[in-house]
């Protein structure tokens, strides 16, 4: 077995007496699409922040292709790339300004920046908008440039927080069909998401994560264990409010 | 309705102490500066007792302290943190309690407190008898309802202008004039005064037009009351009071628009550049590219310089309209046209916000840090160094010492390059969140940061000096050929600050290779 694209090891943070993540391992390995799915709250963020380099965790470790994130970050964010959850981007630059930036501020070369800058602009559908600012995109054309500046350096492993908040089904299905194909070219990707249905379709890796703790993890069908991936979810992270009793007022029914 | 915002108000505040240090630090500071700022103005206006200018002073200090009130929410470093309607839209509220709610609110806390306990030296100073006292305490709170009532109407009113991002954009540059005649009444007004050529007639002169505004009202009532004549007094607070019901009727109008007003920015606009410029020169050229095209599509940039630009003529302006042209006062805009460019620029992560962290996935070496800094300083200078030479250049001409220009210059190259140097340090070391509130154009620090913001300020205003003055001793004392001498001093002005720039942006490199992390927390919580 080659070493996992990603190795998370006793992963810690918390703020203030508050423990977000409580120690998650985690091993992903290469080629793999794999979700992280978990209630509000629960320390998705704030683990993906720790493993693109954002925030630093009080103890754990974590490799990506065996470069340590924190000893050596230069190594690590070379071969990362990363989309954010609110992709704030740089509103003032086109969109195709943003990408070349993005691809410049990679060290590639110029005449590489902007041909794979065009070719990003026309598998997400952006050509059109190409000279417009970001600042007047929808949420699904900024979700889409953000992917772009992301992936124009290749990187062998993407991180992204809930790539598909937000975004209308058309850009939602440009961004699905992007990120299948990089994971089979045999790049990894985890992302975190509370859409059941879609990390269901996409995924053939899935960790759930609740109260800042790997609950499960595994392949999609371990995880599922012959129920929908919703249901499983709920069974094991359990639902809040089972009292239907208390809310006897709610609904037209009643004054 | 007040009650519950009023508590609101409060919880907030406690929430932000318990959350932070800085916060909490930033709040003693804030204090003490309103407690000082109180016992100042109440002593200051207690002195005017028996003075024959006291009822000319204390409303020329009412239509000030009005002013202020107009002017610091917009631009300053956010002293009013009252709460923004935008959150309240949801809640089914009516808007005359809202009103009365976010009134107290704003009342509700140390400046506002400051306010009412400085301007209330009048008691002392202006009035006398016990009818006079009554009445200048009745004023001094009117008075300072005025000034709250007039900030929410007039910031309230301009959230309302700011639907589209273009509008947003065009509302933004209003800041700028109101800027100038602010920095007209703290540079060149005094300056004049200390001339001698403000005289108890000159004050009489404002006062006879500034006792007809609502502040000038509330001070000539106490000198009514103690002159025995209450009916008049009666007669001029109840006026204030009618303008302060004016004012709050078009408040709440204003308010109602804000609160169902949502953006509509759909405009589009397109951009000519086909790609971006000089990235071809590696990283520091992209990087330049980036804030290049920064400083010419974001409004802010634009109007930092202008505001740049106002503070230097400000400061040389009282030496052009006064008798005394000294050609030192040049050498001072040059120092503080400097510093500016340094202190609008010293929080670039914050000022960037979460778009930063694009830029700190690919940046982590030292080397890349380097690039960050020198690139950014790049694109700065390219606009700095023709921009403060040729006002350095129209205000030696205009005070009528062509010759002292290059005086100007060598001190605006020196000063730049250590403003450039402190804004690359305090980016990495003094970093915090900004925030853009509702119905202001211009990025203030988040709640709990103002001091670290104030600190920023004052260590570049200081440290530009500090670093200019070789240059300035240099110029004022050396004499001789100008064919030698102009071309010498600006080239080794130039080059000591280049080599300040330099060294502000190793120190500034080596300091962000161990705090990325904490500049990318600051960047995520930057809101703008």
């Amino acid at each position: 077995m080659n070493q996992p694209a990603i190795a998370v090891r006793g992963l810690r943070k918390a703020f203030g007496a508050k423990e977000a993540v409580a120690g998650i391992d985690l091993e992903i390995a290469a080629g793999s699409l794999a979700g992280l799915v978990g209630p509000n709250g629960a320390g998705k963020t704030t683990s993906l922040s720790m493993m693109t380099g954002l925030l630093r965790p009080d103890s754990g470790q974590i490799l990506i292709n065996g470069a340590d994130v924190w000893a050596d970050p230069p190594a690590a964010k070379a071969i990362i790339g990363v989309v954010t959850a609110e992709a704030k981007l740089f509103e003032r630059l086109s969109g195709e300004e943003l990408l070349e930036y993005a691809g410049r501020l990679r060290g590639m070369p110029t005449t590489d920046a902007r041909s794979r800058t065009g070719q990003l602009l026309d598998v997400l559908d952006l050509t059109e908008d190409a000279k417009r600012l970001v600042a007047d995109y929808s949420t699904g054309m900024r979700k889409k440039v953000a992917l772009g500046c992301a992936l124009i350096h290749n990187p062998s492993v993407l991180f992204l927080d809930e790539p598909l908040e937000g975004v209308d089904p058309v850009s939602a299905d440009v961004i699905r069909r992007l990120l299948t194909r990089f994971a089979a070219s045999g790049s990894t990707v985890l992302f975190s998401s509370h859409v059941m249905e879609l990390v269901e379709q996409v995924c053939d890796h899935v960790s759930i994560i609740d109260k800042g703790r790997i609950v499960v993890s595994g392949t999609t069908a371990e995880v599922r264990g012959g129920k929908t991936l919703q249901q499983a979810f709920i069974d094991l992270v359990g639902t809040r409010a089972t009292d239907e009793e208390v809310l006897s007022w709610l609904g037209s029914s009643s004054s | 309705m007040v009650g519950l915002l009023v508590q609101l108000k409060l919880r907030l505040l406690r929430n932000a102490l318990r959350s932070s240090t800085a916060a909490k630090a930033s709040f003693i500071i804030s204090t003490i500066l309103a407690c000082v700022l109180a016992i100042l103005v109440f002593a200051g206006l207690a002195l005017l007792r028996g003075h024959s200018t006291a009822v000319a002073l204390t409303s020329i200090t009412f239509t000030v302290f009005a002013f202020g009130w107009l002017i610091l929410p917009i631009f300053a470093f956010g002293l009013d943190s009252t709460l923004d309607p935008a959150n309240l839209a949801l809640y089914p509220l009516r808007t005359r309690p809202l009103v009365a709610g976010l009134l107290a609110a704003s009342a509700a806390g140390a400046w506002p407190v400051a306010n009412v306990i400085g301007l209330l030296g009048a008691t002392v100073g202006l009035a006398h008898g016990a009818a006079g006292v009554l009445t200048a305490v009745v004023a001094v709170v009117l008075e300072v309802l005025f000034c709250i009532t007039l900030a929410r109407f007039v910031t309230t009113s301009m959230a309302g202008l700011l639907r589209s991002r273009r509008g947003k954009d065009f509302a933004a540059f209003l800041i700028v004039p109101i800027f100038a005649l602010y920095e007209f009444f703290i540079q060149v007004v005094p300056k004049v005064a200390s001339e001698g050529k403000i005289t108890a007639a000159t004050f009489s002169g404002i006062d006879s037009w500034m006792r007809w505004l609502p502040p000038g009202m509330a001070a000539h009532a106490i000198k009514d009351a103690s002159d025995g004549d209450p009916s008049a007094a009666l007669l001029r607070l109840a006026l204030l009071a009618l303008v302060i019901v004016v004012l709050g009727v078009l408040w709440i109008r204003a308010l109602r628009r804000a609160l169902v007003t949502a953006d509509t920015s759909t405009q589009r606009s397109r951009v000519r550049a086909s790609a971006l410029p000089f990235a071809r020169y590696g990283l520091r050229g992209t990087l330049a590219a980036r804030f290049w095209i920064y400083q010419r599509r974001e409004p802010t940039s634009l109007i930092y310089w202008l505001l740049t630009a106002v503070i230097m003529v400000a400061v040389s302006a009282s030496s052009i309209v006064g008798q005394n042209k000294h050609p030192g006062v040049l050498l001072a805009s040059a120092v503080f046209g400097a510093a500016f460019v340094g202190f609008f620029h010293a929080n670039t992560v914050g000022l960037t916000g979460p778009p930063f962290l694009q830029e700190a996935f690919a940046l982590s070496s030292r080397r890349e840090l380097r690039a960050y800094f020198s690139g950014q300083n790049l694109a700065l200078a390219v606009i700095a160094v023709p921009l403060l030479a040729a006002i350095s250049l129209g205000l030696a001409a205009a005070a009528g010492h062509p010759a002292s220009a290059p005086n100007g210059i060598a001190v605006d190259l020196a000063g730049l390059g250590a403003a450039l140097a402190f804004s690359d340090i305090f980016t990495v070391v003094l970093a915090y969140p900004m925030v853009k509130r509702a119905g202001s154009p211009m990025r203030q620090a988040a709640q709990g940061y103002t001091s670290l913001g104030l600190l920023g300020v004052l260590g570049t205003l200081g440290g530009v000096a500090v670093a200019a003055a070789p240059v300035i001793v240099v110029a004022v004392l050396v004499s001789g050929h100008a064919a030698v001498r102009v071309p010498a001093l600006l080239v080794s002005a130039a080059g000591y600050g280049i080599a300040l720039a330099w060294a502000g942006v190793r120190i500034a490199a080596r300091a962000a290779e161990q705090r990325l992390p904490e500049l990318c927390q600051v960047a995520i919580r930057s809101t703008l």
